[in-house]
């Protein structure tokens, strides 16, 4: 088999990439390659010089804890939640966008507010709002009438995670809409014309046209919402720190736990591994059954 | 035979430590500037203390701080990672496995440090000693204080605070009857670093342990352990609604604004806190918080938890030339500077925050500055009776974890006190046996 020359132009390209490949490789493959290396030791830094090789034991360990599928269920749960609800919203809203109204554009601007501000900054907000004692939420409903007394908000368990994933709508809405809205607009006007000529009224066309057309962007959010709802940490970390008693324990949160607080880096990689490949599972899950209908 | 992965790795890792001891034994030559880390707090008080102590001495001091939140992650990084530290601040909580690790060197050969022994509180001195060894002195030291509003009280008809939790349950059942508040008491039991300083205080309090002397857990001991406290938040919260559901996402900041804002008659919070609460530009409640001795429980006592922060010196910091240097800092800083307590003066003054040294209670200028925000002898006499932590351990962050989900659980009603004690006295018991 006759071996092709390298031309100089490739050699230069290749020269020219190499750079760019070996602070990839430092910053991204390394330290992804790291992690699953120490994903096999007993590494916690309390004990600096003792960190047997365990194999895959801190897998074991994690998927045989009764408290890791009760966070992993949470995770699910809260990202069903989060999910379903973010691509509603961002649909009536993304319609909604795709009318021609007096103040569309100033509204457009507006929307991409709570999506500019920064998860911290999103999250202390939020933890003002729902404070039980001195929080925006109560002043209002107080003001308001509907309510006589403050109300226990995130501190009441069967709340925590709704109210959490409130706080993630609130600010993921946005980029969810705007995704959708350039799907929208890639809709032909004619077939909308053709319906109304049939004498379809607007919800008929709403269901047989729009939403249809609409299931690339379905899946593009879906896809993207989900992988944010399931590694979620920011808001869980600024307003509950996992409670109240383990309420909003999920396992984002473990993570941080079991590496930074406990220090043990082995499981606390070896969890992140697992939920990589939860993620990935359900990735792919969703692109599967999604495409099939598209 | 082949030679097992646990041999290959220490070999690995003795060589990387090897590694990173180089560069690290190659810096730390006396003529090299002192490495002191500290949190981010009192940055300008310390920079100008520094400075004092470079023109006194002539020495070069490199000051790094970094925030509390990630202070004790950072430090453990760095000292994994070998960087050039000498001395630095640290938490009672964490000298256990600082020191386990290898991470700080005592300093009892160095007798001009330990003489401020003798004139320290008791349990800062007892604070920073682990199996036997000191680890430092005091940078400064708090305990957890019983607050009240007075104007509250007042309102209320009442006129002597409360001695006993049976009497802060009856006295905020009158100011809620009164409708003067909902939540008469605002106690944090949210899961931070805070929470175990509420608990503590009151299982002093109700004469309780969490740990005995030989470090087993009592908590789930009925009579001796935690269930008195445990069960008084319980009835609080669920029967006598006076202390809100929400204590379980409060934290130590959330007490304070609400306090600040008038909306709380009985708070524990560190007694630092009183500074701030009767500042009129700070706080609504400006000149009604007066600070009551920690109430007693059933066969306890005015007992309290004391907390200290510390100055820590490492290895690096006590070896050879270098130890001259690092015990004059730790001496200016944690001791007198020029015949005086300095640095326990300003940070008070600027930042309200105590002091170890038993003595400065009867400094006229410390007296004045205390006495305009609260009751300077109640203060000392609280702090006499201030108790560290039973729950240091090197296990204690990965403990706190699961008793503070446990406690939680039982406050919000998911399980009973005595389920929620049997959870941490286990989990106790499984990290002590690991070690």
């Amino acid at each position: 088999m006759a071996i092709r020359a390298v031309s100089h132009d490739e050699r230069s390209a290749f020269g020219l990439l190499a750079g760019l490949v070996a602070v990839l490789m430092a910053v991204t493959a390394f330290p992804i390659l790291y992690s699953l290396w120490i994903s096999l030791f007993a590494v916690n830094l309390r004990r600096p010089l003792r960190m047997p090789f365990v194999g895959l034991d801190n897998y074991i360990a994690v998927l045989s804890s009764p408290a890791f599928w009760e966070s992993a269920g949470r995770t699910a749960l809260f990202s069903a939640m989060a999910v379903a609800a973010v691509l509603v919203i961002a649909t009536l809203v993304a319609v909604l966008l795709d009318q021609e109204f007096p103040g569309r554009r100033v509204l457009s601007a507006c929307l991409l507010i709570p999506w500019a501000i920064p998860s911290v900054a999103n999250g202390l907000m939020w933890k003002w709002i729902y404070d039980a004692n001195y929080g925006a939420l109560n002043g209002l409903l107080l003001q308001l009438g509907f309510i006589n007394s403050a109300m226990i908000w995130l501190g009441d368990a069967n709340r925590t995670l709704p109210l959490i994933a409130n706080a993630f709508i609130w600010k993921e809405v946005p980029l969810a809409a705007i995704l959708l809205l350039v799907t929208l607009k890639s809709i032909p006007s004619d077939l909308y014309a053709a319906a109304a000529v049939d004498g379809a009224p607007a919800f008929r066309r709403f269901v047989a046209i729009t939403l249809p057309a609409l299931r690339p962007g379905f899946l593009l959010v879906a896809l993207y919402e989900a992988m944010m709802a399931i590694r979620h940490f920011d808001l869980f970390f600024l307003l509950t720190e996992g409670g109240p008693g383990g309420a909003s324990d999920v396992v984002a949160w473990r993570i941080y736990v079991e590496t930074f607080r406990n220090l043990s880096f082995g499981t606390g990689a070896a969890m992140s591994y697992i939920l990589a490949l939860a993620t990935l599972l359900m990735s792919y899950a969703l692109i599967r059954s999604m495409a099939e209908k598209l | 035979m082949r030679s097992s992965p646990t041999l290959s790795r220490r070999a690995a890792l003795a060589a990387g430590a090897a590694a990173l001891a180089l560069p690290a034994v190659t810096r730390a030559n006396a003529t090299d500037p002192i490495g002191y880390a500290t949190w981010s707090a009192a940055v300008d008080q310390v920079k100008a203390h520094v400075a004092g102590f470079e023109k006194k001495t002539g020495l070069s001091v490199a000051y790094s701080n970094s925030p509390f939140a990630q202070y004790r992650e950072t430090m453990i990084t760095k000292f994994t990672g070998g960087a050039p530290l000498d001395m630095l601040w640290v938490s009672d909580a964490w000298l256990p496995e600082f020191a386990q690790a290898g991470w700080l060197a005592p300093i009892d050969p160095y007798k001009q440090l330990t003489a401020y022994d003798a004139v320290t509180a008791d349990f800062c001195v007892k604070s920073t000693i682990f199996e036997g060894k000191q680890y430092g002195l005091t940078y400064y030291t708090d305990y957890m204080g019983f607050l009240y509003n007075a104007d509250i009280l007042a309102k209320a008809g009442i006129t002597t605070p409360p001695a006993t939790w049976d009497e802060v349950i009856s006295q905020a059942q009158t100011i809620k009857s009164k409708g003067l508040l909902d939540y008469p008491v605002v106690i944090g039991m949210a899961q931070e670093s805070w929470m175990i300083e509420f608990m503590s205080a009151m299982v002093y309090s109700t004469g309780g342990r969490f740990v005995d002397d030989a470090g087993n857990a009592v908590m789930q001991d009925p009579k001796a352990g935690a269930a008195m406290a445990l069960n008084w938040l319980v009835d609080a919260v669920q029967t006598h609604k006076v202390l809100s559901p929400g204590c379980v996402t409060t934290g130590e900041l959330e007490v304070l604004k609400t306090a600040s804002a008038g909306r709380a008659a009985f708070v524990l919070l560190p007694k630092y806190r009183l500074k701030v609460l009767n500042d009129p530009a700070q706080s609504q409640a400006a000149g009604h918080f007066k600070q009551a001795l920690m109430p007693m429980g059933a066969g306890g006592s005015h007992s309290t938890v004391g907390w200290m922060r510390f100055y820590g010196a490492t290895p690096r910091g006590l070896s050879g030339a270098r130890a001259e240097g690092v015990v004059k800092l730790m001496e200016w800083f944690g001791g007198k500077a020029d015949g005086d307590y300095v640095f326990q003066k300003t940070i008070l003054k600027d930042l309200a925050l105590s002091f170890g040294i038993t003595e400065l209670y009867k400094d006229a200028a410390v007296r004045a500055d205390l006495g305009s925000y609260g009751d300077v002898d109640l203060m000392s006499k609280q702090q006499e009776v201030a108790h560290k932590k039973d729950t240091i351990s090197p296990w204690f962050g990965e403990w706190n974890d699961t008793h503070g989900t446990a406690w939680q659980q039982a406050i919000t009603g998911k399980l009973s006190a005595a389920a929620a004690l049997k959870t941490s006295a286990e989990k106790w018991a499984t990290l002590k046996k690991a070690g």
